[in-house]
Order: C-alpha cells, then sequence, then structure tokens
C-alpha cells in the first residue's frame, strides 16, 4: 500500500493578492520540471461569463525546486487561446497533460464545446511550445482525438506518456448520457490509445478499468507512472449522481499492469483520500504523481472540483519508490 | 455533357410519411434493386420546441422511373440517443450495395450553442435490401480532425479497383458576415479512401477548386465512371445570403478526372442549370447520379432546398 503524507494546499487562485485573471478552480495539475524550478500547469478561470457559465484555460505556477510550497512565478494571462466559432475547445481547455518532446513541450487537452441537449461535449487537441513551455499554439483546429463508433462522445481527461519511443494517451470516453431531473449526466471510462508521433492515434478500443461503483461509475484523470517493473496508475471516480458534495464525490483509485493492456484495480493500494476536515475533506481528484530529487509527489485537487485549489503530498512509503 | 429534365418526381405533400413527416423529400439517392429503385430522402418533422429533425424515408419507383410503387411506411433508421451525434437528424443518406449488405453512410446533426449545429458521418448495415439499417455503433466513423475541425457530412462511397473511396465535406471556418446575424458556415469537398469501408485514411486537403471565393460552400459530391473519365457532380453557393436570394444560392457544378486524385473543375460542362421557371428555377442542389440499364440518371432538388420534393434528368448519350 502507498502511504502519503499530505503537505498542504500550494495554490488557490482565490488567496492571490494582485490583481489577476485566475479567479477560481486550479484543476488537473500537470508538472514539467526544469533546472531550478517545476512548473505546474493546470486550468483555471475567469469570472463566470455575462451568462453564468465559465470558461477554463491553461495556466501554471512556477514552484521553487528546493521548496515546492515557494511559488516564484504565477502565469500572466492564458497560454492558449480558445478556439474558434464552433471548433471543439472554443468554450474551454480543460483537463490537460504536458510533456516534453525534445525541443518542443506539448500540451494535450480536453475541448470543451457547448451543445443544446446536453450541457457539453469534449475532444481531445495538441497544442504546442517552442519557448520551453511559456506559451502554446494548438497543432490545428480540430483534435487529435476525436469520435468513433464506441466512443461516441466526451473524449477526455488525457494523460499523455513516452515508453519506449512510442507514444501513450490515456483518456476517457463518454458512454451515455443519463436523464435526470435537472440537466443530463454523462458515464465516462478510461481508455488508451497508442501513437508513433504522437498526433496520429490508434484507440486500444476497450474500458481498462472494471468499474466499482456499478455501471454507471465515472472514471477520470488515468494518471500513469513507471516503477520497478510496473506501470501504476492513479485515477478519479464518482458516482454518476450526488457528486457534488462528500457523500459521491471524487475518489482516489489505483490499479497496476506489466503491460498497459490489463490492468488489476485495487483502490486500496492508492493510500489517497479525503481528510477530517479542510479543503479536501469532501474530496480528492485529478492526482499527478511524479518524481523529482530523490521523492515520490502526488498532486492533486480537492473539494467542489478544484475550486479551491491544488495541493501536495509526499510518499513515504514504499521505500523503493524512492531514488537511491 | 448535357442532361435532358425528365421534371419533378416526387412531392412529399401527396404522400403519408412516417414519423409525423410533412414537408422536406432531400439529397434523394437511388439503390437499384432487382425489381425496382428506392429513392431515400431525407424529411422533417418538427419537434417539441418547433425546431426541424431530419429524418430518412423511401420512395420505390418502377425501373423506368416513371411510376411510384412503394413508399417507406416505418422508421428505415433511428436517430441517436441523447448526445449522440445523429440525436437531431439525419440528413443525407447515401447508400452502396456491397455484397449481399447495404452500406448507408449517414450525416448525422447535433445541435449547438454557439453555432446552430455540428455534423459527422456514421455507417448502418441492412441486410433486407435497405428495408432496415442498423447502425455500428453509437458514434461517428468520420468525425472531426486536426484539419477538419467540423461539418463532416455528405458521404458518397464507390467501390473502384477494389477500394472504398469516400468524397465529402468538412467545414472550414464559421464566419459572421453579419454583426447581428448568426455565423454561416464553409465548407469543401474531400475524399478518403478505405480498404473495409469502416476505417478511413483522408487526404487532408480540398480537392474541388472554389470559383466563386474563398468562402464558397462546397457540397453533396456524387461521382460516376463513363467514357474513361471520372465525372463528380456536386453543388456549390456563396456562403451568405444563399437562402433567399437566388442568386446566392445552389448551383449544380461539375468537375472531371483520369486518376480519382486529380480533379478539374469546369462548371460550363454540368450540362444543367436552372429552369426559367418552375419548380427548379430559383436553386438546384444535392445532385445523386445512378446508373440504371445503360443510362445515367441525376436526382436533385430544387427551390427551397426540397421543401417540395425531388426531380430527375437523364444524361444524354
Amino acid at each position: 500500500m502507498f502511504k502519503w503524507e499530505k503537505v498542504g494546499k500550494i495554490f488557490d487562485p482565490r488567496d492571490q493578492k494582485n490583481e489577476s485573471w485566475m479567479q477560481e478552480f486550479a484543476q488537473s495539475p500537470s508538472v514539467l520540471i526544469y533546472e531550478r524550478h517545476v512548473r505546474v500547469y493546470f486550468c483555471s478561470r475567469p469570472s463566470p461569463t455575462l451568462d453564468g457559465q465559465y470558461l477554463s484555460f491553461l495556466s501554471y505556477i512556477d514552484l521553487d525546486r528546493e521548496n515546492l510550497f515557494k511559488i516564484v512565478n504565477i502565469c500572466k494571462e492564458p497560454i492558449l487561446k480558445l478556439g474558434a466559432y464552433g471548433t471543439f475547445d472554443e468554450f474551454g481547455t480543460n483537463p490537460i497533460s504536458v510533456i516534453r518532446n525534445q525541443d518542443e513541450v506539448r500540451v494535450y487537452y480536453a475541448g470543451w464545446t457547448r451543445c443544446e441537449s446536453v450541457p457539453f461535449n469534449g475532444a481531445i487537441g495538441l497544442a504546442i511550445s517552442h519557448d520551453n513551455g511559456d506559451s502554446f499554439t494548438r497543432l490545428g483546429e480540430g483534435p487529435v482525438l476525436s469520435y468513433s463508433p464506441d466512443e461516441p462522445f466526451l473524449l477526455g481527461s488525457p494523460r499523455i506518456r513516452k515508453y519506449g519511443g512510442k507514444w501513450y494517451l490515456w483518456y476517457v470516453s463518454g458512454k451515455e448520457w443519463l436523464q435526470t431531473d435537472g440537466k443530463p449526466e454523462p458515464v465516462y471510462k478510461i481508455r488508451m490509445a497508442s501513437s508513433g508521433d504522437g498526433i496520429n492515434w490508434v484507440k486500444f478500443g476497450k474500458d481498462l478499468i472494471e468499474s466499482k461503483l456499478g455501471e454507471h461509475e465515472c472514471q477520470a484523470c488515468p494518471d500513469v507512472i513507471f516503477h520497478d517493473g510496473k506501470y501504476h496508475m492513479f485515477f478519479s471516480y464518482r458516482y454518476s449522481h450526488n457528486y457534488k458534495g462528500k457523500e459521491g464525490g471524487y475518489r482516489i483509485g489505483y490499479a497496476s499492469s506489466v503491460d498497459m493492456i490489463n490492468w488489476s484495480r485495487l483502490d486500496e493500494m492508492a493510500g489517497m483520500s479525503v481528510s477530517e476536515h479542510g479543503w479536501d475533506s469532501e474530496m480528492v481528484s485529478y492526482p499527478h504523481v511524479f518524481m523529482l530529487d530523490a521523492q515520490t509527489y502526488m498532486l492533486y485537487q480537492g473539494n467542489e472540483m478544484g475550486r479551491s485549489g491544488i495541493g501536495l503530498a509526499k510518499l513515504d512509503s514504499p521505500k523503493n519508490w524512492i531514488a537511491k | 455533357m448535357k442532361w435532358s429534365k425528365l421534371g419533378k418526381k416526387f412531392d412529399p405533400r401527396e404522400y403519408a410519411l412516417p414519423n409525423n413527416c410533412g414537408e422536406f423529400a432531400q439529397s434523394p439517392q437511388a439503390l437499384v434493386i432487382s425489381d425496382r429503385v428506392r429513392v431515400y430522402f431525407s424529411t422533417r418533422e418538427k419537434d417539441s420546441v418547433g425546431k426541424y429533425i431530419s429524418r430518412i424515408a423511401f420512395v420505390d419507383f418502377d425501373k423506368i422511373m416513371q411510376n411510384i410503387i412503394g413508399i417507406s411506411n416505418h422508421t428505415v433508421i433511428e436517430l441517436g440517443k441523447l448526445g449522440c451525434f445523429d440525436e437531431h437528424g439525419i440528413f443525407p443518406i447515401n447508400v452502396v450495395r456491397d455484397r449481399n449488405r447495404v452500406l448507408a453512410y449517414t450525416t448525422g446533426w447535433n445541435r449547438k450553442v454557439s453555432v446552430s449545429a455540428d455534423a459527422s458521418i456514421g455507417l448502418a448495415i441492412s441486410h433486407d435490401d435497405g428495408l432496415t439499417f442498423q447502425k455500428q455503433g453509437k458514434g461517428p466513423i468520420l468525425s472531426a480532425s486536426l484539419n477538419e475541425p467540423f461539418l463532416i457530412g455528405d458521404a458518397y462511397v464507390a467501390l473502384h479497383g477494389g477500394l472504398y473511396h469516400m468524397w465529402y465535406i468538412y467545414g472550414t471556418k464559421w464566419k459572421k458576415f453579419v454583426e447581428s446575424d448568426p455565423p454561416d458556415r464553409i465548407y469543401k469537398i474531400a475524399h478518403a479512401t478505405s480498404e473495409d469501408g469502416l476505417n478511413w485514411h483522408r487526404d487532408g486537403r480540398q480537392i474541388i477548386a472554389d470559383r466563386l471565393n474563398a468562402d464558397e460552400c462546397q457540397a453533396l459530391p456524387t461521382v460516376f465512371h463513363r467514357d474513361g473519365k471520372y465525372h463528380m457532380y456536386f453543388c456549390y453557393r456563396q456562403a451568405h445570403g444563399f437562402r433567399k436570394q437566388s442568386n446566392n444560392a445552389y448551383r449544380i457544378g461539375y468537375a472531371y478526372s483520369n486518376d480519382l486524385i486529380n480533379w478539374e473543375r469546369d462548371d460550363s460542362k454540368a450540362g444543367i442549370d436552372v429552369s426559367e421557371d418552375g419548380w427548379d428555377s430559383e436553386m438546384q442542389c444535392y445532385p445523386h447520379t445512378f446508373q440504371l440499364d445503360g443510362k445515367v440518371y441525376m436526382l436533385y432538388n430544387g427551390n427551397e432546398f426540397g421543401r417540395f420534393g425531388f426531380g430527375l434528368a437523364v444524361l444524354q448519350e
């Protein structure tokens, strides 16, 4: 079992003392490691627009590599514009996953569009930075991963990795929209695709993680890390209804695999749950696990789907996760 | 090329159509069966909020294309469920005989908020000579991609040399011509190939040159082989003001090719144009060509995008 020591919240957009475009939310953290600092990319939001709805933009903070609680720089404006009229990412780019590729930095993101019968739809886009991750330009106006016969809508939660020269994308795909008294609610599950260039993808075409909360369990954010001969996946999952509070809200699950295809789900291994009280007492989700300077860390978001910011945890055991 | 017009052949107002459909018989497309020619089209019902939903129906003609001998009184293909790409309509449908089955390439519509709708191409298969179709999955087989960001539709599929070819359209932009109006869509014709009719490789380029301007809309390609050449008919229009002003409305365009790759556009050789007066005097759109007993026919719509039916022409020898 993993044992994490929660070290607290590292960033809350609502706590900023200076004027900022970021008003609420720091969702879907993803790190890029630089020589002197650690850049945490995430998705943040200005105040809602006149219609009461939010747009979500790519943002970052830089943390001192020697002291991850010290923020040395905050993104001053959104670093990826939203898409034009009618495009898949006209209303938001969230969640995101960032990776270095030679001289460039790539961000894979879920684009949001708004629909009439259901509130939204999503597909996965790619944007590239040629200035070491300071600004991004989308590769094309459309998505790199879109709908197919058995992935009919809501492609999202991308997590990009490269193993053995090949690109892997873990993501989620919608299964169905459930009618409710209010807005329809989606069900989505974790899937995978692979690619030689990170642009043209072959979908594996199966749900990877068995559902624990029944057929309508929603699974998100499949964050994969390779260590000690195995692939380890931390992800989030929730009920499809009543998920906005503690009872049905997001929790962090865990699965492992030796081949990236067959996964054993063992949530009790994850070792990461809600706190007694405080900013992550109702839900924990969107885990991102990374290794840095002989330590393994997890970034995650807490209550209200990350409205209140990002927290950090440090791995205490097993000890073989600590670099020698 | 020179076409003889055979007049309007079908008016949806004269028949009882299933699913509360009354007006519109758009984008007629033919399936030749042993004793009849089945012509599929998209008709419309109004939903609870007063918006249109397109649905597929068909009418059967005898083999000289003169008499109507049947009409669909059932749901030919179901619309998609909540949130699916084809929840708000199917328009058009392209049917292709493939050994002992009939493939249907549908354009499914889903309504959006900032723009009116998006479209993707789905596949359904019939094992009863096109009476009913079963969808292959809830999602589309061809949808938005990196350089084709939206509005993927109007598939026309044919087998040439053992390979499936698809001509289709993709959106390039939504553009506001008048600040107070909703944005208008712009779309172009492209080409893809497939070994199984399901998985497609796109060429990723516009294959028919613009004639009006860069904002020209091109739609509904249809291709046939004759006298050593491939002939494509399609329709095209201005991006704005195309509903009411006949000058801006759909016309039928023409291009030819020797290799299915490079197309030479020459609308002056189309050999068909709007009539002086009557049902196809203001616009002509959604051409579909098919061969029957040595003749080449063209089904097409006239004024008001086919609200009052479709007509037929035959290629002169």
